[in-house]
């Protein structure tokens, strides 16, 4: 079964770039959490809560166009492919961090920015590209 | 408290909206599918094309043995 219904490169782009503007957000929400910015309308704890939601959901997204890269298209652009890997590795060791090696937490601001600067490389290099 | 948990997923909520209607819509007849239906359109328009030019042979024809 075809679930793209023959536009692969189509549906990679919507979720790609859904996982980027999520990825925005994320910022905000980490800027309320450490209090860099207080809103009157948004408690740290609250924004807390979405911002692990929201991650989880780029996450998954992430897994998804990261298995449609290596399943519809070959490794054409090398800076792609490196940006791509490096960005699901270092996603990978946030949430080992997160969830289990808690005295690595203090690395957790760097790892979230490396994450994003990472996810707009990759982004920027086919989707958006794409949508130029 | 839960008045802002909600306000703030459903901003991350509209935020994936507005990001899948603004992509699809810059994406739009360049899709696969908007190709392929534009193809069928067009196969059918030059079938009942064929079919109308048959149907005016075969009266020219009949009219010719008559």
């Amino acid at each position: 079964m075809d679930l793209v219904q023959g536009n692969p490169t189509e549906v990679k782009v919507v979720l790609a770039s859904v996982a980027t503007a999520l990825a925005i957000y994320q910022l905000v929400l980490i800027s309320i959490v450490y209090r860099k910015i207080r809103p009157s309308f948004l408690q740290a704890e609250p924004a807390a809560f979405t911002h692990r939601a929201s991650g989880d959901t780029i996450a998954f997204l992430l897994i998804v166009v990261a298995i449609m890269c290596l399943s519809y298209f070959e490794l054409e652009d090398a800076f792609h492919a490196v940006t791509g890997l490096l960005l699901l590795v270092v996603l990978a060791l946030k949430v080992v961090v997160i969830r289990w090696w808690h005295s690595a937490s203090r690395f957790l601001p760097a790892l979230g920015i490396t994450v994003f600067l990472l996810l707009a490389a990759t982004w920027a290099s086919t989707a958006g590209a794409f949508l130029a | 408290m839960s008045r802002q948990l909600i306000g703030s997923l459903l901003v991350a909520a509209v935020i994936v909206a507005v990001t899948i209607v603004a992509v699809t819509a810059k994406l739009g007849p360049t899709s696969a599918a908007e190709l392929e239906s534009r193809e069928e359109r067009q196969e059918e328009r030059l079938e009942q094309q064929e079919e109308r030019r048959e149907d005016q042979q075969e009266r020219q024809e009949d009219r010719g043995e008559n």
